[in-house]
């Protein structure tokens, strides 16, 4: 035991003190908050000083109207009435050109008649801007034909009031609090850090096999113990690491978790929420980790072991590496349809539960007896690929030269 | 009479149709330096291997301090130092060195001290906080050596602990070896360079083909095995010598080189009677003396022909 421990004790240390953990440790938060300051800065930011000419076609008085209020529904944009000669169009472009005008809007009688307005610029991917003067000139326009057939100012303002859905996760017949974007949010994360965190440290195990079989350290290491205690301490040891780092990360986003943030002006902004994350699904997320982690490390110690380089190990791999991808790459049908048959069946496989069940569960409910059974799959099928594995991993370590044909493995695992 | 730490008794090991090591027995008692000898390819490192239950035989039983289990029932009392030496380059020195005494049994706190003290004692005390991978390979040997003694250890098991070193770090290692066989512990180490062997070793094992060739102490295979050798030179006139040398009833074989000779003598010739023969046949005599061979030559007589052979056969896959 006490040798296992100095396995484990290595394959901890050995970790903990790389430059990368301490990247990738603080780097996972520091992403978190970098995303909402991102938010805050996308939500506070209006856009800035725009100056536009309207070249007004109209033979109406709508034309003048739309500018004046324009003015005022947008004050960024700094507005020009140009009435149009045979020349303003080339004049414009200039203008556009020497970037003293970001653009100008055109429009005419059928602007109010049929919709139609057209605006050229140098700004037309600024999707702000865009929205901005669309939805002003939508208002407008509404608002000036139901005047046109006498319908009150005051009660097409009220007309005019948006609607707001607001959106409210339910789990045990509770109101979470949590809405559909914040679940998303939430089930992405979780399926990104799973994935990473499962494939990163399987990864680790496997090279960490492959330096001890390529220096031929094994061979003393097998001298004074068992190939077993050997790959479970390393298994157990990569492990600590990653649920250390997870623990980090987990740490700083419930410390985050519900933080809410308005812009001053509560009118313009739209306001950035950080999703609040259940403790539950922080239990079940970590719960998952750990099998998850345990299936794919003792999977990724045999290939270590049956591989004999780098590359040759990176290439016996990929299977492994698409098994986990499948709840990965699925994580939006399981979102979209949390109760569908392909999200319980997901819950229950082993290789696919330990993403698909943390997702599925930070998007609904799983019965808790539907729960019970995937872990306890989950649980035999750890123990069922470690005892494998370990056989694998007892001839390989040992074995050089050409990689192991897959009948030989089979006999591998077969042999007492 | 000596206790007996190891014996193999008639240990085979073939792989994929070829015999690695062939009914081999050994019987290394307590105390002594002993030296398996053999060629390249010729079973040497698959014997430790088996020795070291890394791999298992397929026939015949090795038995460790005269007592049931494995090498890995005994790693607390066995040093191995394998063939393809290896140690983990990313880490640090003082580091590998508390690993590997930990998985042997030593807790930490005396690994430290002991590992100090052996780092300076090889000159590698300033590098004790620097990767592995920044050392030379002669020094890296030396970390190595360091850890298959540092738990003290009863049996230390060397394979080919001198190939790859400078004759420098070779004395010193030949040195530390020595000093450590003094201490009542038993060294066992292969080696194919039969200088280092004759040097340092009690007992010796010459093997080829996976077969064992000579068995014994040092000075006893010298006796049944060098034959006994004569070293002549000649004062300016050597008279008759040609035809004395040429007498198959007393010289077995003769490298004349006119002024000088090196015979080897028929088991049943007196050195006398060729003395008087090269008198009387009117030769000055300015050296006459027995020699005894080197386990060079020993071992070229023996395994020649074998070790050339073993030599064209790539290396096997070791499993």
């Amino acid at each position: 035991m006490r040798k296992v421990f100095a396995i484990l004790r290595r394959e901890f240390v050995e970790r903990v003190r790389t430059r990368w953990f301490w990247v990738g440790t603080i780097l996972g938060p520091l992403l978190m908050v970098g995303i909402i300051g991102f938010q805050i800065l996308l939500s506070t930011k209006k856009g800035g000083e725009r100056h536009i000419a309207i070249v007004d076609a109209t033979t109406t008085e709508f034309g003048r109207r739309l500018v004046t209020q324009l003015a005022v529904a947008v004050p960024r944009i700094h507005m020009r009435r140009v009435i149009p000669n045979p020349r303003t169009d080339s004049l414009l472009l200039d203008e556009v050109e020497a970037k003293q005008l970001d653009g100008f809007l055109l429009v005419g009688d059928s602007t109010l008649d049929f919709g139609a307005a057209e605006y050229r610029g140098s700004n037309v991917s600024s999707v702000v801007d865009m929205q901005e003067l669309e939805g002003a000139l939508r208002r407008l326009i509404f608002a000036a034909r139901l005047e046109r057939h006498g319908i009150d100012t005051l009660l097409v303002k009220q007309a005019q009031i948006p609607i707001r859905l607001a959106t409210n996760k339910v789990s045990g017949r509770k109101l979470t609090g949590v809405s559909g974007g914040q679940s998303f949010g939430v089930g992405f994360g979780m399926a990104i850090i799973l994935f990473v965190a499962i494939l990163m440290y399987g990864v680790n195990v496997m090279s960490s096999v492959l330096e001890e079989k390529s220096t031929r350290v094994v061979e003393v290491l097998v001298s004074s113990l068992r190939p077993f205690q050997l790959m479970v301490g390393k298994v157990v040891g990569a492990g600590a690491v990653g649920l250390v780092q997870l623990t980090v990360w987990l740490g700083s986003a419930k410390l985050l978790s519900g933080l809410r943030w308005r812009p001053a002006d509560a009118a313009g902004g739209v306001g950035f929420q950080f999703p609040s994350i259940p403790t539950a699904t922080l239990v079940v997320f970590v719960v998952y980790f750990l099998l998850g982690y345990f299936l794919y490390a003792a999977i990724y110690a045999a290939v270590g072991a049956m591989s004999s380089t780098e590359a040759e190990a990176r290439q016996a791999q990929v299977p492994v590496q698409l098994l986990m991808m499948i709840p990965y790459i699925s994580f939006f049908a399981l979102l979209n349809d949390p109760n569908s048959s392909l999200a319980v069946w997901m819950t229950l496989i082993p290789f696919w539960s330990p993403i698909a069940a943390p997702v599925r569960y930070g998007a609904t409910r799983i019965p808790p007896v539907e729960l019970a059974a995937s872990i306890a799959m989950l649980v035999a099928a750890v123990l069922l690929v470690t005892w494998m594995a370990a056989r694998i991993y007892r001839v390989g370590i040992l074995m050089t030269g050409k990689r192991p044909s897959f009948k030989e493995i089979v006999r591998w695992v077969r042999a007492g | 009479m000596n206790s007996v730490i190891l014996t193999a008794d008639r240990v085979v090991k073939r792989f994929a149709g070829h015999t690695a090591v062939d009914r081999l027995s050994l019987t290394v008692p307590k105390g002594v330096i002993f030296g398996l000898l053999g060629p390249n390819g010729a079973g040497k490192t698959t014997m430790i291997r088996m020795i070291m239950n890394v791999i298992v035989p397929d026939e015949g039983t090795v038995r460790l301090f005269d007592a049931p289990g494995t090498a890995r029932d005994f790693s607390a009392r066995i040093g191995f130092l394998p063939e393809e030496r290896g140690l983990y380059p990313k880490m640090r020195v003082l580091d590998v060195l508390l690993f590997l005494a930990e998985t042997r049994g030593v807790d930490r706190r005396s690994a430290r001290v002991k590992a100090l003290q052996w780092l300076e004692r090889l000159g590698l005390a300033d590098w004790r906080m620097r990767k592995v991978s920044d050392l030379s390979k002669g020094m890296q040997q030396k970390v190595q050596f360091i850890s298959t003694v540092l738990h003290e250890p009863d049996l230390v098991i060397l394979d080919e602990p001198f190939s790859g070193l400078d004759p420098v770090n070779a004395q010193v290692i030949r040195d530390t070896i020595l000093a450590w066989a003094r201490t009542g512990r038993t060294v066992l180490f292969s080696t194919h360079i039969m200088e280092h062997a004759e040097q340092i070793c009690d007992h010796v094992c010459i093997i080829a083909r996976g077969q064992k060739r000579v068995d014994g102490t040092l000075s006893e295979v010298k006796r049944l095995h060098g034959g006994r050798h004569l070293s002549v030179a000649f004062d300016g006139a050597n008279g008759g010598a040609a035809q004395v040398f040429g007498d198959r009833r007393l010289v077995a074989k003769v490298e004349d080189f006119g002024q000088y000779a090196e015979l080897e003598l028929t088991p049943t010739a007196d050195a006398q009677e060729i003395l008087k023969a090269l008198v009387a046949s009117g030769a000055r005599l300015s050296k006459f003396e027995l020699v005894a061979p080197s386990l060079h030559k020993i071992f070229i007589d023996l395994v020649g022909a074998d070790a050339a052979h073993a030599d064209a056969r790539p290396e096997v896959a070791r499993a």
